[in-house]
């Protein structure tokens, strides 16, 4: 496997990668001096996926919801009986699985062992074994994790407001699927799954931390199996989402002390990959940021009316076909705090004082992303999967201007696209 | 790690730390934790990070960390044993990462110093409107402690089994209390603290110690300070009694379980890092008995798992059940508890232990905060041992020494939340 070196002046970081025959894309950061090494072995398939056809087919196939979470779970039996984890624990890794909209991830860290924690991994994601015995057994498991979200106010906030935001896209569904839906799992779905999503040209693999790059190579050369990469890309089948929200308001109540909310704005301008996506997710971070943040005149506004307490925060959410801004936190009037905030946002001019603080705080938390190899790793690797290299990340942040960010402000704060979710006591 | 003691009461503990892009500045104030304080403790810090004679107020601040690229600074309290801590967390990028060569170290170092001794004041008190905002903040804070069923479970039980200690007074403080604290009345308690506490201040990350000795200093030295002493914690010592049952019903969809252990052993005795060692085989993690037989066994929960409060001695269970399977449930973690009192211990369960301990351990050599929080801990505790020693410890650790730790488990408290119609 052929790898590219490259380094950045501006961090001090390096970076290896390659692709390997099998299709596998690699990317090492090396950290000599670090005690951990992190790895992250994950597919482009998420919970979004339920519906899709197999390269080499023409019938789509459609699998019930949740399975790919299911399949994360499942993925930790092996053909000898054996548990995954016993492995790991033997080198000292500490070894876990995630499964969002859109990806499902197998990862370790060790401070120890690396290689053999690496060829471990490697391994047994390359190892599906399902019986409907085993897979019946996950029932009881994850029907536990599923009770235990419905018992999450942050949870059912979410999902609530995403439930606003969108008519048809799949994100609107649990990721572990229902008790219900969950029920229709057997062997021969999750077969036809891993052996669409885990083909490894639709894989990735990155490393990060106290790792020697040849062994490294080798171990993973060595732990790749027979694999025919795709010629083509998986076609996954997704219904038409119009531009507008399926609704303004959700609420629910729950067993929570104060009301709690999400509100936000439906991202329109989407279907963009790469630079172009990744430089939206930068102007729009800082326009939250200039907007919200605890500089803003309307966080000020907010906290002083006592609408808004230190639970109050900002995020976006984004993938190549959707995206949402959110605010939450806690509120004795979610809905004044809503009509404030689109109130305010009507009259907002921009300033560029704080276009030029909110663009340092980008690049702090760019720097600072650096610290954790975990989170880095993580990072990375979502970003890859929409086409971002995110250790060229300098690149497209310089290109950013005030200009940018009040096209963007226009762009994309409309009050149609807006909704508000609230859990509120029982 | 290098300390300077500032003063009899103040000291600056730095350690170096290259390798990360920040630089990251943790203030622990030692306070005793009873009810008369724990309020004023609480909403101390939430005040005292809103305003200072640099920033004067929190707009001003949010702009001032904001043009150190994003450096972060909060305040809360935690908890070691009857040790309540004001604590104050900052950090920001290296020095050697600022584009146009500011120096953020100092910068932030010199706001922190600001919100710790030299807050805003108007006619002799805290700013009044400040404190009545922070104050329902601060109640706010106390209420949302119901909303994360599973850490209110635990905290629930950690509480009951503490019953009559002062540890099972809330760190957030009280409602009720904090209602009557006054812009006047929390000065007073400042003004009363600030030079007769302990106040340990870490610096790790890559900055010149002598320089934030002096930062330190100018603040310190126009204040008289009095000698304190670190609140000490004695582990709970109950004679056998009858199992303290509580059961508490909320609008809940899934039940939890938790169950408090008296583990009669102190962090300085020898066979605590036995006592660390049994917490891992028995529900620290994916190799632990509890996982491997209550959840893939049994079915019975998403998560099933122990966790160690070392000051007060007291280890906790925690498990997401069906309601209905209560019984069950509890049973199956007494069993597990007694094959390890019977030796029933396999090589994979101890060797995957004692790695996943020191693979935790050796981790916090790339986390600036998790070192500093170590240090401290051990401060507290009491220990006198450093991250490489406790290391050792634990892998000197002998089956038979968690056989023998495990037999003075004494099970004291079984909590269990369901729900209103069960």
């Amino acid at each position: 496997m052929e790898l590219t070196f490259r380094k950045s002046e501006i961090t001090g970081e390096t970076i290896y990668s390659g692709v390997h025959s099998s299709g596998l894309d690699v990317y090492i950061v090396p950290k000599p001096e670090y005690s951990g090494t992190y790895a992250i072995f994950g597919t482009r398939y998420g919970s979004v996926d339920s519906d899709f056809v197999v390269p080499g087919e023409t019938e789509t196939t459609h699998v019930p919801d949740g399975i790919a979470h299911y399949l994360e779970h499942k993925m930790f039996d092996q053909p000898d009986g054996s548990n995954v984890f016993d492995k790991f624990s033997k080198y000292g890794g500490n070894a876990n699985a995630f499964t969002s909209f859109n990806i499902t991830a197998y990862l370790f860290s060790s401070t120890s062992n690396f290689e053999e924690n690496l060829a471990t991994l490697l391994d047994y994601v390359q190892s599906p074994y399902y019986t409907d015995e085993t897979v019946e057994k996950e029932q009881g498991i994850i029907g536990q994790e599923i009770r235990m979200y419905d018992d999450s106010p942050g949870w059912k906030l979410f999902f609530n407001f995403i439930n606003c935001l969108y008519n048809e896209h799949p994100i609107k569904k649990e990721i572990a699927g229902t008790v219900e839906s969950i029920s229709h799992i057997t062997a021969d779905y999750l077969y036809k799954c891993y052996n669409t999503f885990y083909n490894l040209s639709n894989m990735s693999l990155v490393i990060v931390g106290n790792v020697d790059v040849d062994s490294a190579v080798k171990v993973i050369c060595d732990g790749i199996k027979n694999n025919e990469p795709f010629n083509e890309p998986i076609k996954r089948v997704y219904p038409q989402e119009p531009k507008t929200i399926a609704k303004p308001y959700a609420e629910r109540s729950m067993a929570v002390a104060a009301p709690m909310f999400m509100l936000g704005w439906k991202d329109n301008d989407v279907n963009k990959t790469g630079s172009e996506l990744l430089k939206k997710n930068i102007e729009i971070t800082i326009l939250m940021r200039m907007l919200f943040g605890k500089s803003s005149a309307i966080y000020k506004k907010l906290y002083d009316m006592n609408l808004i307490n230190s639970t109050f925060s900002q995020d976006y959410t984004m993938q190549p076909d959707y995206g949402f801004t959110s605010l939450d936190g806690e509120s004795r009037d979610p809905h004044k705090v809503f009509e404030i905030i689109l109130d305010e946002l009507e009259k907002t001019e921009l300033d560029e004082e704080a276009f030029e603080r909110a663009k340092k705080v980008t690049w702090g938390s760019y720097i600072r992303s650096h610290n954790d190899i975990e989170g880095y790793a993580g990072t990375f690797i979502q970003l890859l999967f929409m086409g971002i290299d995110y250790f060229d990340y300098y690149d497209v942040y310089k290109t950013v201007t005030f200009e940018d960010i009040k096209a963007r402000f226009k762009e994309h704060f409309k009050k149609e696209s807006a909704a508000l979710s609230v859990v509120k006591p029982v | 790690m290098k300390t300077v003691k500032i003063n009899e009461n103040v000291s600056l503990h730095y350690i170096s730390m290259t390798k990360l892009k920040t630089t990251s500045v943790a203030v622990y104030i030692h306070r005793p934790l009873c009810e008369e304080e724990a309020s004023y403790n609480a909403l101390l810090p939430l005040v005292l990070k809103s305003a200072t004679e640099l920033c004067p107020n929190r707009e001003a601040v949010a702009k001032y960390l904001e043009n150190l690229y994003g450096a972060s600074m909060g305040g809360t309290t935690i908890k070691c044993g009857e040790d309540h801590v004001i604590y104050f967390d900052a950090e920001t990028i290296s020095d050697c990462y600022a584009p146009e060569g500011e120096p953020l170290v100092e910068e932030l170092l010199n706001l922190l110093m600001s919100v710790l001794f030299a807050p805003k004041l108007e006619d002799g008190a805290f700013d009044s409107k400040i404190v009545e905002q922070e104050k329902i903040n601060a109640q706010d804070r106390i209420d949302a402690f119901v909303n994360d069923k599973r850490q209110y479970a635990s905290v629930r039980c950690q509480q009951e089994t503490a019953r009559g200690t002062s540890f099972s007074i809330n760190r957030l403080g009280d409602k009720e209390r904090i209602k009557d604290i006054t812009a006047q009345s929390l000065y007073e308690h400042y003004r009363s603290i600030i030079t007769s506490s302990v106040i340990d201040i870490y610096v790790c990350g890559n900055t010149d110690i002598n320089a934030a000795a002096a930062a330190v200093a100018e603040y310190t030295d126009k204040l008289v300070f009095k000698k304190a002493e670190i609140p000490k914690t004695e582990i709970i010592f109950r004679p056998s009694e009858e199992i303290n049952n509580v059961t508490e019903k909320m609008e809940v969809a899934q039940g939890k379980l938790a169950m408090g252990f008296l583990t009669n052993t102190r962090p300085v005795d020898d066979d605590y890092y036995a006592l660390m060692v049994f917490n891992s085989v028995f529900g620290a993690g994916a190799h632990s008995k509890l996982f491997n037989n209550v959840r893939e066994k049994l079915s019975l929960c998403y998560y099933a798992s122990s966790q160690l409060e070392r000051f007060k001695g007291i280890i906790t269970v925690n498990a997401g059940i069906e309601f209905k399977n209560f019984q069950k449930a509890h049973d199956e973690i007494l069993v597990q508890l007694d094959e390890i009192r019977k030796g029933n211990i396999t090589e994979q369960e101890f060797g995957a232990s004692i790695s996943s301990i020191v693979n935790v351990f050796n981790s916090y050599y790339d986390d600036q905060r998790a070192l500093a929080t170590n240090s401290l801990m051990n401060r507290v505790a009491e220990t006198g041992k450093t991250l490489d020693e406790i290391i050792e410890c634990v892998k000197k650790v002998t089956v038979s020494d968690v056989v023998n730790v495990s037999k003075k488990l004494q099970l004291d408290t079984v909590y269990f939340l369901k729900g209103r119609g069960e």
